[in-house]
């Protein structure tokens, strides 16, 4: 039912056709093409699609829309009151407030509400009206900074950079503009003329068989469906997976689900058609099994087998052995052990899986969101049954990834839908679909060991790990084999036996999410390092700076780290902070009841790259006779800032400013394979690709004008000038013939980072290098009622050297929130916490003040000595918060999160105890 | 979604009509139905927005000093009204708690009394939900129910209501002004939500077609804006509903409680008033044994629905506290800010 609606949006009369009831936010943006307004939950919880109504800030998604007629609707695209939209946008330019951008027109909105009220706003004002946008990627610190500054009255002036100054700068993000603009396209922002849609119907049963009936007759009753798509349209092969061994996972099931949420249909029609579609239409008869929940059900002693090359429901086992465990353990003074117990986590990115495909002859397109074009492009070809030249990924805007967008998910099926029926097809997950259906941080359950001797020095480290890989390999198997390096934190430890298991069950799948099991471990490493300083009267921070890994060191996998080992200036950069906090909070505590404070530190380091793996990049630099500079950069950018971070790099090693170039971005069709936005390897591996095509153009450039190394370069038009001195010369580039791709003149790149395949003890080269950090958490606890308010992290962070410290902050800050909401809230229960508002991540009123130390202990191996530092950011923040509430109550929290009903049981214990 | 039919009367008389059709229902902002739609778990074949009908968005002074909220008056504009949330600030702290400055700016008086339970199993359509389709049982008794009811739950339903707003509004004796078909009628708030017993599908005792147009406050209610405290535990500083909550007031007289008004949220189907606890508090000095005496009152029915049982202590601890904030005086900075023991400043450390 719709009926004629006349909406005054940012000043301009809108007459269409809508539902009453459709929500605000629908008809902005597939009535009008207003895409600027985002929708991230659809349910009011996550704030994204944040417009003024007469002026305040309201949820466009819960707004119907026959109840906005008349009034005053300001969205992303208007100017807003007094022109605050616009000074908004510059400030969260120039501070670096925007990183994905999928949340950045809804916060845009809600600053401008609280500004027009209160132009003077304080922090306090500002977090207040924030409180309902959550944003993944920023930890709101730069998100408030620039808020202030526009209620300072503060001009915004984003950096630039002259060549050969680019790395280093805090430039702004050079694909910044349309984020604060509302013109980036997201995944359900594309909206091609004439598509059909794509909805998924899905299993409610975690474990079970299934038939479906005939479907002529569904179809006739629904006449807006074309197409019904079920496991036999499949044109292809009818599975997908990350290794190329493991392709464990259907498109669609064929007649059995492993997992609550696995789909098994797929309407192809009218919007109207899929959307009104009762589930309930469809034919399908279950046989209901027997679940799985949980690692201990699926090893427990007859379990059945999820699949059948697995009969025990082991995925996967890591192992790492060093030395000779007991004998480290018999050399110590002090041994500690723990059981340790993480739960799923929810990637939380705000944007929903979305987007389309559309048939091109021959060939297939398909325009969506993701982290990992090349993949996406094998595992359609695969399903499609097609050449993988027959297959083109353009990625689409990504509205937050940290993991959950590396394997495919829409992919596969829009390609299959858009194949069948020549038409464009389109598909937008709903919030509770995304969670139920994509992969999470594994639940894992580790047993540790760890010794050390009289004067604290670590003697042994052991442990098993059990992690929790859902009903899908995914990312299983990297799990298993990173932990195992990286269990026993960065330190020096002579004697170590690691083993890990990944293990099947009828859970959601875990797979990659920032950090890929490291941080779950290094949970459990830090609890028995504070119980060994503990034990042996040490301090926590000497304890472990005199094992801290530094230059020259071995690593447990007999690594020896030549160069960029930061951690002992890590620790050192927030010795002081740390002593400080420790002391006051222990003053504090003295006369104080009810709340405790406590300060509390741990350590992280995370090896840049694939496990052991070969993960190259190649990057490419094309001028055109015109003077086009074009970089092909098939990194995706999630939000991270690579798109800036690797021009930085190429820039500088061209020897031309940043802003000579256009960027052309992770079109499989047009650059090159700089695999995946994962295991932080962009700035290190694409990095060295960027610098390395960079010298090659340089190089060519350079051999053309016979010019020496230190000459300059300018480029103006076709005119390129290469000047050195009285050698200068001038090459006009319509001169020269160009290449099939139109290009005079160009370089490329191509890096793989140096390692060596691990020995059957875990023995070798892992990883090129390693990032490395030490945070100090402070917390409040109000040990009455449970609750946990952390107040301040100082974050050190060896990142060999920050190519643009804008954005590097913004990763610490941004990964600081996710360890907090793994440390506190964050506990994702199949079928229970599929949205978020029962799935809780944190707020801008959660985060603490957060102090940032760059260190720069430069890699020799990475562009202009850098590496990265996307999963270290969040690594050390959780142990650093439990170290923290264990300083100031005692309560040992060995299972995370901490909410409240936790540390109630926990207080509980310890006073039954005492 | 389904398809549904969408009328707009101009007046309660109208509204009130159309309401009592069946498969009808009343959309105020719809912050609260438009999800449940989307998720069909409300499938109305009728709305009838009663957004725009004239004066239901007033807020009132009485003559006898009370004051009347207009069924539509916004959430936001209520607790940011200044004399509003001067003489009841508990209400005012309450709102601020509740949900973001979206929802806040959208919500109405009426709806945010009608919103339905935020109990997973009522929103899973593939769960067995007696509220959401009677008969078909609980699957939250056996499932993850940390969260749920401790006090006036069923074997039916152990969900609970997410309201903060109505939590200080059935302490300080509210009013419910409801008009049907048959004319209007007043309801105590603390009567106007049922417990679930055998029919957790009815939550309150509106009859089919019958709207709330207002909410009255008593100039009673305004005497204990003194010493009048909204405390909220919840596991994020904002957008959490409560895991447990308490409103709490006093008038205080020459160092001794002359009356007390105390009301919890998050643990049961309705805000739970404590008469007891309060009783016991009259003639009470101020101060620990008083409040823990109090706390232990009020829960004293209370029992676990499942993997709860820390509820009913951190309920304990959570009117304790709330007596002893109250006690200590409303703050002076009005609006208060949220209650929240996250909260910075003030409340966390004395």
């Amino acid at each position: 039912m719709t009926r004629t609606l006349t909406l005054i949006v940012n000043g301009e009369p809108r007459t269409l056709q809508a539902a009453p009831f459709a929500s605000l936010a629908d008809t902005l943006r597939e009535g009008l093409h207003l895409t600027g307004t985002k929708v991230g939950c659809d349910a009011g919880d996550c704030g994204a699609c944040t417009v003024l109504l007469d002026g305040e800030q309201v949820c466009a998604c819960l707004v119907p829309t026959a109840q906005a007629e008349g009034r005053a609707i300001t969205t992303i695209e208007g100017a807003g009151p007094a022109g605050l939209v616009d000074r908004l946008r510059e400030s969260f330019l120039a501070h670096g407030a925007a990183q994905c951008g999928i949340c950045t027109p809804g916060m845009i909105m809600a600053a401008a509400d609280v500004l027009a009220r209160d132009p003077r706003a304080g922090r306090a004002e500002i977090e207040d009206g924030l409180g309902g946008v959550l944003c993944r990627c920023t930890g709101y610190v730069k998100i408030v900074e620039a808020v202030l500054d526009v209620a300072r009255g503060a001009n915004a002036f984003a950096a630039k950079a002259d060549a050969g100054a680019a790395v280093g700068a805090r430039l702004a993000r050079v694909d910044g503009r349309p984020k604060v603009e509302g013109t980036d396209h997201f995944g359900a922002d594309h909206q091609p003329e004439g598509a059909l849609w794509l909805r998924l119907i899905r299993s409610p049963h975690a474990s079970a068989r299934f038939a479906l009936g005939d479907l002529a007759p569904v179809l006739a009753r629904h006449p807006g469906l074309a197409r019904i798509l079920t496991a036999r349209d499949i044109p292809g092969e009818n599975a997908f997976g990350i290794f190329p061994t493991i392709k464990d996972q259907p498109v669609l099931a064929d007649g059995l689900v492993r997992m609550r949420g696995d789909p098994v249909a797929a309407l192809v029609g009218t919007r109207a058609a899929v959307e009104g579609f009762p589930d309930a239409d469809l034919p399908i008869t279950w046989e209901v099994l027997p679940a799985l929940h949980g690692a201990a059900a699926a090893l427990a002693e007859g379990a059945p087998a999820l699949h059948r090359a697995v009969p025990d429901n082991v995925l996967t086992r890591g192992r790492l052995e060093r030395g000779d465990v007991a004998e480290g353990h018999a050399a110590g003074a002090a041994t500690a052990s723990v059981a340790f117990e993480t739960a799923f986590v929810e990637h939380a990115y705000i944007e929903p899986e979305a987007g389309y495909a559309r048939r091109v002859g021959d060939r297939i397109e398909v325009t969506a969101c993701t982290q990992a074009p090349v993949m996406d492009q094998e595992e359609v070809a695969r399903v499609l049954g097609v050449p993988m030249h027959a297959v083109r990924i353009v990625p689409t805007a990504c509205g937050g990834g940290f993991g959950g967008k590396l394997d495919v998910s829409i992919q596969p099926i829009l390609a299959v839908a858009a194949w069948v029926t020549g038409q464009p097809v389109r598909i937008v997950y709903s919030r509770i679909e995304s969670m139920a259906s994509t992969t999470k941080r594994h639940p894992a359950s580790i047993r540790a060991r760890m010794s050390a001797d009289g004067d604290g020095r670590f003697t042994a480290f052991e442990m098993e790990g059990d992690f929790n890989t859902g009903a899908y390999a995914s990312w299983g198997p990297t799990v298993a084999n990173r932990v195992p390096v990286h269990a026993p934190g960065p330190y020096r430890v002579p004697h170590v036996r690691n083993r890990t298991r990944a293990v099947y069950t009828n859970d959601t799948p875990a797979g990659a999410f920032r950090g890929f099991g490291v941080p779950q471990a290094t949970l459990a490493a830090e609890t028995l390092i504070d119980d060994l300083a503990e034990g042996l009267g040490l301090d926590r921070w000497t304890i472990r700076r005199r094992n801290a890994l530094d230059h020259g060191d071995t690593t447990a996998s007999g690594q020896v780290l030549h160069a960029s080992a930061g951690l002992p200036q890590c620790l050192d950069a927030l010795r002081d902070d740390f002593l400080r906090a420790q002391a006051d909070a222990e003053a504090f505590n003295r006369t104080s009841g009810r709340v405790k404070r406590g300060a509390g530190i741990a350590c992280m380091w995370y090896g840049c790259g694939n496990t052991s793996m070969s993960n190259p990049s190649t990057m490419r630099i094309a001028l055109r006779p015109d003077g086009t500079l074009t970089f092909f950069n098939g990194a995706v950018d999630i939000g991270q800032g690579s798109t800036t971070v690797l021009l930085q790099i190429a820039a500088d090693a061209l020897g031309l400013a940043p802003d000579a170039f256009e960027s052309v971005v992770g079109d499989t069709d047009l650059t090159p394979d700089a695999g995946k936005t994962s295991a932080s390897r962009q700035t290190f591996v694409s990095g060295n690709a960027a610098r390395l095509a960079g010298e090659d153009l340089r190089r060519a450039i350079l051999s053309l004008a016979n010019a020496g190394p230190d000459a300059r370069l300018r480029l103006e038009g076709a005119c390129l000038h290469v000047e050195n001195g009285p050698a200068s010369r001038v090459i006009d580039l319509t001169t020269l013939s160009p290449d099939e791709t139109g290009a005079v003149l160009s370089g490329e790149g191509r890096y793989d980072p140096p390692t060596t395949a691990l020995d059957a003890n875990g023995q070798g080269v892992p990883y090129a290098t390693y990032g490395f950090a030490a945070q100090a958490a402070e917390v409040e606890v109000d040990t009455v009622l449970g609750t946990v308010r952390v107040t301040r992290i100082v974050a050190a962070h060896d990142v060999g050297r920050a190519v643009n410290p804008t954005l590097v902050e913004g990763q610490i800050h941004g990964g600081i929130a996710q360890g907090l909401g793994l440390a506190l809230m964050e506990e994702f229960i199949p079928g229970r916490t599929e949205n978020l508002h029962d799935y809780l991540i944190p707020t801008v009123g959660d985060m603490p003040e957060i102090v940032v130390h760059l260190i720069e202990d430069p890699e020799p191996e990475g562009p202009f000595g850098a590496k990265g530092v996307g999963e270290p950011a969040l690594v050390a923040t959780a142990p650093a918060i439990l170290s923290a509430i264990r300083h100031a109550t005692g309560a040992r929290l060995t299972r995370v999160p901490v909410l409240p009903h936790r540390l109630h049981a926990a207080l509980h214990a310890r006073e039954a105890a005492e | 979604m389904n398809r549904f039919d969408y009328v707009r009367p101009s007046s309660v008389s109208e509204a009130v009509a159309a309401g009592a059709e069946p498969g009808s229902a009343f959309l105020a902002a719809g912050t609260n139905l438009l999800d449940l739609m989307k998720g069909g778990i409300a499938r109305p074949t009728r709305l009838v927005d009663v957004g725009r009908i004239p004066g239901l968005d007033a807020i009132e002074t009485l003559p006898d000093g009370g004051v009347r909220i207009g069924a539509l008056v916004r959430n936001a504009d209520l607790a940011y009204h200044q004399e509003f949330a001067r003489r009841f600030p508990m209400v005012a702290e309450a709102l601020l708690s509740g949900a973001s400055a979206q929802l806040r700016n959208a919500a109405t008086t009426g709806g945010n009394l009608l919103q339905r339970t935020r109990c997973p199993y009522f929103y899973d359509t593939a769960s067995a939900c007696n509220k959401r389709e009677p008969g078909a049982g609980c699957d939250a008794l056996a499932g993850e129910n940390r969260q749920h009811a401790v006090l006036g739950w069923s074997e039916a339903c152990i969900a609970t209501n997410p309201s903060d707003f109505a939590v200080p509004l059935a302490a300080l004796d509210a009013v419910v002004e409801i008009e049907g078909r048959g004319g209007r009628r007043e309801v105590p708030l603390t009567d106007f939500h049922r417990l679930p017993g055998d029919t957790p599908q009815i939550e309150t005792v509106l009859a089919p077609g019958e709207l709330i147009v207002a909410v009255r406050l008593s100039a009673d209610a305004a005497a204990f804006a003194g010493h009048a405290r909204y405390l909220k535990v919840r596991e994020r500083t904002s957008y959490a509903f409560a895991v447990v909550s308490a409103a709490a007031a006093l008038r205080i007289a020459d160092g001794r409680i002359e009356a007390a008004r105390l009301a919890l949220g998050g643990v049961a189907l309705k805000p739970w008033r404590a008469r007891e606890a309060e009783a016991a508090l009259a003639g009470a000095s101020p101060g620990f044994e008083s409040f823990q005496e109090a706390a232990a009152l009020a829960l004293a029915e209370a029992r676990p629905s499942g993997d709860n049982a820390y509820k009913i202590e951190l309920a304990r601890r959570v009117i304790a506290r709330a007596l002893t904030l109250a006690a200590a005086g409303t703050p002076e900075r009005l609006p208060a800010l949220p209650g929240s023991p996250f909260a910075s400043g003030g409340s966390l450390h004395d």
